[in-house]
Order: C-alpha cells, then structure tokens, then sequence
C-alpha cells in the first residue's frame, strides 16, 4: 500500500501540473467577466436549467433510469475511447500522464454528458482526480500497468505532441448535454437529454420509444416562443442543442412534442404545392385527384433534379413596418435565392425586383395571434427572424397572408428554400421510421397491449410527481423561472459557495458521511441493487455532497428517492473499502484548488471550466410549492442541486451495481 | 451484268449509262459514267466507280448523294430499281464525313468531321463521343445566324479554330483515359491544348464584346433561337449543311441526366459554359442578389481554373501519417464547437489585435468613428479605450458567430471598412470597423468571415481567405476603379480582372465597377471554399432554380385566338405566355398529356391532356417540326430516368421526335 500511495502521490503531482496548465490558460479565457452580454456558453446552461427544476422532480423512475443510462453509457463510450487513446501512445507514454487521462476523462465525460444537470456532476467530477482516483481507476479501465512508470519519462516529453492528441481526443469525449423537458399534447413532459450531436430527429426517435405513439410522419419538436407569440417546428436535420442554446437564460420559451401535418404537407401532396393553381381556388379538388404514381414523379422532378424546385410563388402580402403597428401590402415573389418584391411602379420581371430577405441567416416561424398583439390584417402571419433574435427587434420581419392556405404556401416554399433536398431526405427517413413502427405495431397485436397501459403509467407517474396538477409545474415553473433569475444575480456568490461545499467534506472522512446506503436504496423497484462492491466513483461524488440534512427536502417526500438522503446510517461493507484510498496529505491539498474547480490562481471564477459553461448551482427546487415560496435563490440552490445530485447518484450506482 | 453489247455496240440489256460526280456537291468536279441496269446493286456501282476513277485513295467514306431526291444511298443491297434512281439523276460520289465549324458553348470555334450522313441524332452522339460529352440526347446543333451584324462592323480578327478532324475515334470503345484525358487528345500537343479548352472554363468575356453582342430585348427576341434547330431525324446534308459550315452546339434539353463531375469534364464545363454566356447575355433574367452569386462564382471559377489547380480533394494524399490523418478528422470535428473549452487553450488560437477605428450608429448620435484597441480573438471582437485598459473590462465585447459581414471598401478612396451585424437575443448590433489599409482589412476580414461562421483564426483556410481578399482588392484597383463607366477595353482583362466582364451589360450601366466590386465580393465568401467543379456545379445549380430557367420560346397562334402568343417549353410543362406583357397565362404538363398529333399540311400541333383538355396552335417563328421534337425530347428524356443506365434507346428517341419523314 506504502508504494501504492508513492505512485498514486507522483501522479497526483502529475495531475496537478497538468491541471495548473489547463488552468492557467483557462483563467484568461474567464477572467473577462460576461459583463452585459452573456458569453454564449452560459445560454447552454440556461436551457435545461428550469427544466431540470421539473424534470427531476417530475422525473419517474423510468425516467431517471433512462437518463443514467444514457450516462452509463456516455461514461462508458469515454471509457472506451480513452483507454484507445491511451493504447495508441502507451508505449511510450509514462504512467502519470496515461493515469491522469483516463480518470479525467471519465470526469469530464460526465460532467459534460449533463452539461444542464452539470453542475452537480461536474462538481462531482471534481473530487475524483484526487486519490479516490486509483481505486475508480481499475472499475472502468484496466489498471494502466505501472512497470514502465519512471523509465520513458524522457521519451514521453519527447512524445508530447501524442499526449496532446490524446488531450484532444477528449475534447471530443466532452460532448455537451441538455436535459431538455418537452411538453406532451396531454400537458404532461417529458424529461429527455439531448446531447449535443443529436438531430431533431434523433431526439423524436427518442420520444418515439417513451410515448409509443404511432410514429407518423406528423411529429415534430416545436417551439413556441411566448414573448414573441411565434414558433415553428425543428426540421428534423437541425441540431437541437444549437437551437435551444440561443435561448435566453430566463426564457419562457418551450419545446413540445406534437403532431404538425403542416410538416411535410408537401411531400404528401405536392401538388397543392407545386401545380398551377394560380388564383384558382377550385382547382384544389382537382388536385386531390392526383394519384400517387404522379405524386412520386413530381416529388422527384421537384427535388432529385440536380437542383431542386422552389415552388412558384408569388402574390400580394402584408409586411409590417419596422418599429410600427401599420402593414403595407406589396406583391412578394419567391425564389430560390430569397423573398424579392416588385418595387412601386416597376414589373414583376426578375431584372426589376428588389431584395426582400434571403434565407441564409433566418428561419422562418408561425406568427401567433398577431392580429391582436401588432394589428395585423389577418391572424395568418409568418415571420422571419435570425435564429438569435429572442426579443422584440425591428430584424423580425413579420408578413401577412391573406388566407390559411397562402400562408401555408408561403411558410412550405421558404423551407424548401432555405433546406432544399435535405427536407426531402428527412421526410422519406421519416417515412421510413413510421414505415418501422407501425409494421411493429402489426406484427405483434400481442405486443401492442404492453406498451399501451406502460405510457399511460409513465404519465400518471409524472403528473403525481409534479405534485398531483399538471399545471402546479407550470405555475411553478415560471416562479422558478423569476427565481432563478434572482439567482443567476448572485451567481458568484454562489460559486463561492460551490467551491466550499465539495471541499469541506472531503477533508472529513469521507466516503462514509453521506454514502447512500446501498441495501435500502430508495423502494427500488426494478433493481436488485445495493451490491457491496459499490464503485468508489459513487463515493466519491457522494464525499461531494456535504450535508445531507441540510437540503431542503420536502419533509413528506412524495419521490421517493429523496428518502435515501435523509438515511444516513452508512453501510459497514462500505466503510471498508474507502479508508484504503484515503491518503492523508494529498486529498486536501488537492481538495483546495482543485476540488473545487480545476484553476488555483483565479478565485472567483475559478469553477472547472466546465462548470463554467453551465452556471452552476441552483438547479433544483423541491417540489413542494409552499417550501418553494419559503425558500428564496440561493440557499434553495444548494439544496436543490444535492437533489439532483444524489438523485444522479443514486441511480448511477444502481446502475453500477447492476453491471459487473 | 448491265452493258452487255451486241456486236454493232447496241446495248441489249436493258442497261443505261449513269453519271456520278465525284466528290462534294460541286458542278465542276469530275465525273465518271458507268452502265447501269435497273437490277444494279448499290454496293456493285460503289466498286465500279472507285475502278473508274483510278486512284488510290480510301474510298470507304465515300457514299452516294441523290442531289434531287436529297438522299443518300446507303444500302448497298438496294437496287437502283428499289431506290427509284431512274433517268438523268444527279448523283455524287463523295465522302459521309466532312468537316464543319462548331461553335461550342464556351463560343469556341473547333474544326471536325461530323457525319452528314446519318440522322443528326448519331452524328451529334458521335460528336459527343469525340468531345466526350455523356449523355448525348440533350445535346443538339443548330444553324449559326445570319451574319449580317458582321458587314457593318469592322471585321472581326480572324480567330483561330481549334482543329480535331485529324482526330479519328475507334469506333464503339469508351474511350480510354490517358493523362488524365480521353486518350484521343493525348496524340498531339495541339489536340490536348483543345481538351484543355473544353474541359476548363475560359476567361471571363472581355466587356466591350459583351456589350456589342447581341442580347434579346424581349421575348420574342428569345424565340428566333429557337427557330434554328436542326432536325434529329434527318443527317446534315438532307438539311443544307455543307462542308466546312458553321453550326452551334448547345444543350438543348434542359434535363441534365447525373452530371458528375468526376466523369464529366467536358459536360460540366461546357454546360457552364452555357449557363454563363445565358446569363450574360441575358437569355435569361435574374435578379441583382442572384448575378452577385453569378458573377462571384465566375470570378472563383476562372481563378481556380487560370491557377490550374488540380481538382483533387485535399484530402487525397495516401502519405497522411496516422497522427496527421487523426488531428486533421479531429479539427472536422471541432468546428463549431464551443470556443472556450478548455484545452482550447493547448493549441494555440491566433488572435488579432490592433488600433482601429470603430463606429457604431446609434439613433441620436453624431459620434463618428473613434479609436480603439481592439483585440479578437477566437470568434470574439472586445474592444478597449485603450491598449493600457485592455486588460480590463472592455467596452464591448462582441461574439460574431452567426453575424452578417459585409465589406465597405473604396479602394481608390483608401476606405477599408467591415461592416458587422451581430445578431443577439436583443436583435443586431450594428458596428463598423475602419482599417487602416489593405493588409489590415484582409486580416480582419477574413477573420470575421471564419467568426461568423463560428471557426476561428485557426482554421485551415484563414490564409487563403486572406489571399482571397487581397486578390480581390488588387481587382478592384485594377478593375477600372478610376474609369466609371468605361472599362478599360480588352488590356485590363489581362492584369486584373474586370467586374464587368462577369455580369450581364444591364448591371454595367447601373454600376460603378467599384460598387460592383464589393458585392461581387461580399457574395464571394460564401463560395470561397469550393473546389472547380463543386463552383461549376453551384453556378449550374443556381443557374436551374432560376424561375425561368429552361424555358425554350417559340411564338404560336393558339386556335381560336386571334392574337400570336408565346409557348414556353420546359422539361415538364408547356406554358402559354402572353406575348406582350409576359404573364403566364396557363401551364400544362407533360405528365398529364395524353397525346400530341402533328398536322403537317396546316401546321398545327395539337395536344390532348387528361380530362378531355385540348389544346391546339399553330407555330409561328419555328416550325411545328422544331416544337414537335422539343416535346418529344422531353418526353423521351423523362424515361431516361426510369432506364438509368441502360443503352440510349435511339429509336426510341426518332420515334419520338420524327414521324414527319413522309412530308
């Protein structure tokens, strides 16, 4: 053990050197504070963060289960990629350097997987480096072989480049991550993590296995923005997380999961689209007609051309006056390369229009009830507005068509614009998905009972979670909402607070303080878990969280996996394994700077960089409305976040448990 | 055997003598004159003649032309009898191919031999084959115009023609790729400057040319084109081609079958080719916006094309070590990613940082531009009061991902402003920057192009962005930036590049060359990355969405109407257009058609769609052979699609588009 402590003392020395590294140049990339605009990376925080709020309470135990497996998963893939990594430059690589990679990397893997829950993991994260880290070590990877430990020292310099690859390559490990709650037609959510890379599409598959809905080609994400009375539906290619992360921190903004046959309207009837029916409403029956052979081939004269077709369209619309309440009515064109219109006087020849707006750098969005809230002529409105636009701007354009069916022209021949054949190619995987499922739902009208009464539960389960209302989380929701404004205020305050916490009990004795007990973990259903052998990442994310009575727990909690918190007896099998890796000098030490945040030179923002991205802290409320009014920012968010956290980590080690 | 004699020289078969002259149509060539029966083989007159003429040559090209009959006698198991070749016929004894002057898409001129013997159909394949051009059917010939514009003007420089009728193809072979060419080009130094001409796009048009030739001034103009389609079923010399003539190779049907840039070269190019000298022309109309991207495309093209850069993807090179091969996916992967994570910080990220001079135009304010130290680094823009604060809290600081560039440059002015919309959750910021000279600007430019695109100064293509914008600058010096509205004739094509000789001559008159420059360049960031042929396939591709692209005119007279009216013939509609204002006023398509008939005595075309729609016209500035074909082309087209790599059904094809033969 002596010599164990030796080596795990130099890569701990290791370590910190090349955490003062990161750091260092980290510090300059956050000292400038995000002064009256947020630098972007605090938006990725904001999205998820009121949902968490929710989505954990609301969180059913599927729910959880399904989102640490994603986790389980997430750490495994990292796992996996880094132990590669670590392969490739092995040979020449001392063993400090290949130790501290893996158990940063599975750090930051995690801390990243949940970048809106992160606060908490990332936190977590940070105390496993220190000693704990051996131990941890030999559960995900085989242990790194010491013996070419001290000799290749030289070469490994020699072979810093490969460490920077390996470093690189966990950048790539580090793939962000939203807990984004989602609204049912029911009104009830769903809580589902999206990670960074994942399409609108991925996402509805996704929602597809947790609702068993019939998987047509109708569903979409869609988002309304309250403020701006707009909203539209995600194109299956676009990048969820890119979309909501222009999202403010306090918006009011939502995503909801529901069927829009405007969608791909076109595809299933192209030629309501793009058959002469110039001011000629009778000629809509005639189309109907149109059999599916002549759809097909006009669907492909349209969009596998070399080019696609842009419907032609054209007509009089009203546009609104920048910064005014009064509409103009001009005659718009479109075409491929944007929206023109036919100046006073001038003809509708192409030599004469003049430039409207092109589609490179807007998305096109429903205009709700703008009749009331701008005088508009009609209700029928769409508008266009960058992607980054979540105010009132005079760079929203709003347009009014004159009847439902302009409008839904209007709104289709800009998308097939803008996306061109991607729209298509999404619609026919999309075809091909429902094609899938409902072939599923036919070949087992065995199967298809199961799942009906399964989704029903899963709903039940959320709205008693949310306290019984389904509207209690709304109402909620947007008080959380102001409150977390408040709280983002005092956020330095906080991530001084942040910093303590995970410190201060580390110096204790750790593991045992406030290990969940394995055996009674919370009614556990499904699992038969609480094997002894709990993995010591668990403690020591555990060792993270200080106090557990201190939390603002609902005293009758209704979810009951917050009981186990309040359980403190830890169990004796545990208690055994920690002592051994608790080395005496070097968990404070370590605990000092980096336990709170990777930087030791730069003190108040000096959370892990990764924190940074997600303000941290604050991100759970109890779930019991009088205790939310009792409770203002920030003590609540302390409290709120060792939820979550415990929550994560309860499930996580059920998990663990589970897998050998 | 014809011209059994009796004793006395009284023929007693029932031989006659025929008179065949040798060699084109000419009156003076010499001739030779057999005896003939009415039994004789073609094939056995062949011999006879080449006996006659006592020369040694190779006659295998030669054939017989009927002059009257305007019809060659192919079948050599045919009679005279079968063929009707009775008294006194005119008939000569020359060769199937003879050179003609085809005028390219790229109006090149290019000597060679084309059938005049068989249907156009083969010998334009056959033409096709030689240039390599796939897919053939889209392709046809037509008449060169009238040169009467030539007389009044000085005479034009004799231009020199490439020659390829020395060039003979192996007949049935695809052909082989040599050198990166078809291997019938690698013969000669000669040949393969001409495969070099066709399957690279040439230089922009100098704009006096462009203003000299003739544009159509309205529809109807368009329709005389149209008028001067040869027929596909009939061979050159049925239709009055003669040797040595000019004719026009143009795509003719708008359906461009799997262009593929790999395969296509020559096709690619030349329907670029196509497509620009349309658009400058102005065959077809666009918009302002839209002959920006036109004109930046051009410019890409002929730098990448005047450069002789290899069309090779970069990422070709088998030498990639692995390490190399690792990072290089790696930085694919990073783009866009979020710039402040923390290894970030490993690799070095250039940043830029400078005293320039700032404006931001707010509502109530006089301030002009003032000086900052302003400092960018990875894709944010902080700017300070002063180098000493920088340090500090800047006065603003500014992420440019997603932001809208937009260049404000006088170069003869000295003026090198970016102009920059930010987007926020509040709406655009609205900022200038002023830099000093051109250096600076390119700098700063090219590193807020890569920002808004959320890549950072140390991405691969920051230097060749900034080349890009120097070069683009040194256009515009050179560009006649000091003559307004003269461009300075054929010399400035050489140094620099002029503006003007990238759009079509009506933005000539509505532009400066030094407003045209910066919106030619402010297009041009967006295609900057694109490789030759991905920018020939953009240009292509913009040139097809183009509202009234492939809209082939020809004037009609609709039944009962008493006014002409405009047809437009598309590759899936047919469109009556009203000839004075231009509207459409109805479109049919093919896809409902149920059949077309063709009176040849009166005419007229008539047409039944599904639903007992009929509608019948008679042409006008065309024939009705010409609108007869056009349909049938487009029709034989779209089956194309459902037989994709089959053999090119020919009969098909005439079936299609002839049927008149017996008029």
């Amino acid at each position: 053990m002596g010599e164990s402590n030796e080596d795990i003392d130099q890569m701990f020395s290791n370590l910190l050197g090349e955490m003062d590294l990161l750091t260092q140049s980290l510090g300059v990339d956050t000292v400038p504070p995000p002064e009256p605009k947020p630098p972007r990376a605090e938006f990725n925080y904001s999205v998820g963060f009121k949902d968490l709020n929710e989505s954990l309470n609301a969180l059913e135990d599927q729910d959880l289960d399904a989102l640490m497996a994603d986790l389980v998963a997430d750490i495994r893939e990292a796992e996996q990629r880094t132990i590669q990594a670590q392969k490739e430059s092995s040979q020449s690589r001392p063993h400090s350097a290949s130790l501290d990679v893996p158990s940063f990397s599975g750090a930051a893997s995690l801390g990243y997987t949940a970048n809106v829950a992160a606060p908490i993991i990332s936190q977590y994260e940070d105390d496993l480096p220190p000693p704990p880290a051996d131990p941890m070590l030999d559960l995900p990877l085989p242990p790194p072989a010491p013996e070419p430990l001290s000799q290749e020292e030289k070469e490994a310099q020699a072979k810093a480049d490969k460490i920077k690859l390996a470093l690189e390559k966990l950048k790539e490990a580090k793939v962000k991550k939203l807990v984004v709650k989602v609204h049912m037609n029911d009104n009830s959510t769903k809580s589902l993590m999206v990670d960074e890379r994942q399409l609108a599409r991925d996402v509805l598959d996704n929602l597809f296995e947790k609702t068993h809905c019939d998987c047509n080609v109708d569903w979409c994400l869609y988002e309304i923005y309250p403020e701006l009375q707009i909203e539209r539906f995600f194109e299956d290619h676009e990048n969820v997380v890119e979309v909501l992360s222009d999202w403010t921190r306090d918006t009011e903004n939502k995503v909801l999961f529901l069927e829009k046959e405007e969608k791909y309207a076109v595809f299933k009837n192209p030629q309501n689209f793009y058959l002469d029916n110039r001011g000629k409403k009778e000629s809509k029956e005639t189309n109907e007609k149109m059999n599916a052979k002549n759809k097909e081939s006009l669907l492909e004269e349209s969009f596998c051309g070399t080019s696609i077709i842009v419907p032609e369209l054209e007509g009089a619309l009203y546009l609104k006056e920048d910064g005014k309440k009064s509409w103009k009515r001009r005659y718009f064109l479109l075409r491929a390369s944007g929206i023109y219109y036919v100046p006073k006087g001038k003809t509708k020849t192409s030599r004469d229009l003049a430039c409207f707006i092109q589609f490179e750098n807007v998305n096109i969005y429903y205009g709700i009830q703008c009749k009331m809230k701008y005088k508009a002529p009609t209700d029928y409105c769409f508008v266009l507005k960058h992607p980054q636009i979540q105010k009132e701007s005079q760079y929203i354009k709003y347009l009014c068509c004159d009847d439902a069916r302009m409008l839904n022209q209007w709104v289709t021949g800009i998308r097939i614009a803008k996306y061109g054949k991607t729209l298509y190619d999404s619609y026919q995987r999309a075809m091909a998905r429902a094609g899938l499922a409902s072939r599923w739902t036919n070949l087992g009208t065995v199967n298809a009972a199961p799942p009906a009464p399964f989704s029903t539960g899963v709903k039940t389960g959320t709205t008693q979670a949310n306290g019984q209302i389904p509207q209690a989380a709304h109402s909620m929701s947007t008080i959380l909402g102001e409150a977390q404004r408040h709280v983002e205020t005092t956020k330095d305050k906080k991530s001084g607070l942040s910093n303590h916490d995970p410190g201060a009990p580390r110096a204790q004795p750790l593991p045992k303080s406030s290990l969940p007990p394995p055996p009674p973990v919370r009614r556990s259903s499904e699992v038969g878990c609480g094997s002894p052998g709990t993995p010591p990442k668990v403690k020591g994310a555990a060792a993270g969280f200080p106090t557990p009575p201190h939390d603002l727990l609902p005293p009758p909690p209704p979810p009951p996996p917050l009981e186990d918190y309040e359980l403190p007896p830890p169990p004796p099998d545990l208690s055994d394994a920690p002592p051994g890796f608790v080395p005496p000098p070097p968990p404070p030490s370590f605990a000092g700077d980096a336990g709170s945040s990777l930087p030791p030179p730069p003190p108040p923002p000096a959370l892990a960089p990764e924190a940074v991205k997600p303000t941290p802290v604050v991100v759970k409320r109890p779930p019991a409305p009088p205790k939310r009014q009792a409770n203002p920012g920030p003590p609540g968010g302390g409290g709120g976040e060792q939820d979550f956290m415990s929550d994560l980590m309860k499930a996580l080690q059920k998990k663990r448990s589970n897998m050998p | 055997m014809a011209g059994m004699k009796t004793a006395t020289g009284d023929y007693i078969d029932s031989s006659w003598e025929l008179r065949v002259f040798v060699g084109e149509e000419d009156p003076e060539a010499e001739s030779v004159t057999l005896r003939v029966t009415g039994e004789s083989h073609i094939g056995g007159v062949l011999l006879k003649i080449v006996e006659e003429i006592k020369r040694k040559q190779d006659w295998s090209d030669h054939a017989i032309w009927w002059e009257q009959k305007r019809q060659w006698l192919l079948q050599t198991h045919w009679t005279l009898d079968k063929y009707g070749i009775l008294a006194a016929p005119r008939l000569f004894f020359g060769p199937q191919h003879r050179p003609v002057i085809l005028r390219l898409p790229n109006r090149r001129a290019l000597r060679l031999r084309a059938s005049f013997s068989q249907p156009l159909f083969q010998a334009v394949a056959a033409i096709c084959r030689l240039l390599s051009i796939r897919h053939p059917e889209e392709v046809s010939l037509l008449r060169a115009p009238e040169r009467k514009a030539r007389k009044k003007k000085e005479k034009e420089p004799e231009e020199e023609a490439y020659d390829l009728t020395k060039v003979v193809l192996a007949g049935g072979v695809a052909p082989v790729s040599f050198r990166g060419m078809p291997a019938h080009f690698s013969d000669s130094a000669q040949t393969e400057a001409c495969y070099h001409m066709l399957s690279r796009p040439l230089a922009p048009p100098d704009p006096l040319l462009l203003q000299r030739l003739p544009r159509p001034s309205s529809l109807l103009d368009k329709t005389q084109l149209h008028s001067r389609w040869l027929d596909s079923s009939r061979c050159l010399m049925q239709q009055g081609v003669k040797a040595g003539d000019a004719l026009w190779l143009r795509f003719k049907y708008y359906s461009f079958l799997d262009l593929d840039p790999k395969t296509d070269p020559v096709r690619l190019t030349q329907l670029y080719e196509q497509a620009r000298w349309d658009l400058l022309l102005e065959e077809i109309d666009c918009t302002e916006e839209e002959m920006m991207v036109f004109a930046a495309l051009q410019y890409h093209i002929n730098k990448l094309s005047q450069s002789g850069e290899a069309d090779d993807p970069p990422g070709a090179d088998p030498g990639l070590d692995d390490l190399d091969a690792a990072l290089s996916s790696l930085e694919v992967k990073l783009e866009g990613s979020a710039p402040t994570d923390v290894l970030d910080s490993l690799t070095t990220i250039p940043e830029l940082k400078d005293h320039l001079r700032i404006f931001r135009p707010r509502k109530l304010t006089l301030k002009g531009y003032r000086q900052h130290w302003v400092v960018f680094k990875e894709t944010t823009l902080s700017y300070y009061k002063s180098q000493d604060e920088a340090p500090g809290d800047p006065i603003q600081q500014l992420n440019l991902k997603g932001c809208e560039v937009i260049p404000d440059v006088n170069v003869s002015g000295q003026k090198f402003c970016i102009k920059l919309l930010v987007p926020s959750p509040e709406g655009m910021s609205e900022i200038y920057l002023r830099c000093q000279d051109e250096q600076q600007y390119a700098r700063w430019m090219a590193g807020c192009r890569l920002a808004s695109k959320g890549r950072t100064m140390a991405d691969s293509s920051y230097s060749s962005e900034v080349q890009a914008i120097l070069a683009f600058l040194s256009l515009q010096r050179t560009g006649g930036g000091g003559s307004g509205n003269h461009p300075q004739g054929p010399d400035a094509s050489a140094e620099g590049l002029n503006p003007y000789g990238l759009v079509a001559p009506r933005f000539q008159r509505k532009f400066k060359a030094k407003q045209l420059t910066p919106r030619i360049l402010e297009a041009h960031q967006n295609v900057a990355q694109l490789s030759l042929s991905e920018a020939q396939l953009r240009f292509i591709q913009a040139w097809q969405s183009l509202p009234d692209f492939g809209i082939s005119y020809v004037v009609v007279r609709f039944k009962g109407s008493r006014k002409d009216e405009i047809l437009g013939i598309a590759n899936n509609r047919l469109i009556r257009i009203d000839l004075a204002v231009g509207d459409v006023v109805k479109t049919w398509r093919f896809s409902n058609m149920r059949q077309w008939n063709v009176n040849w005595d009166i005419r007229q075309v008539a047409i039944e769609f599904d639903e007992h729609i009929n509608v019948a016209f008679s042409c006008v500035s065309a024939s009705c052979r010409i609108v007869h074909e056009y349909i049938g082309g487009y029709i034989f087209l779209s089956t194309r699609e459902r037989a994709r790599g089959e053999e090119l059904d020919e009969d098909l094809f005439l079936q299609l588009t002839g049927g008149h033969e017996a008029f």
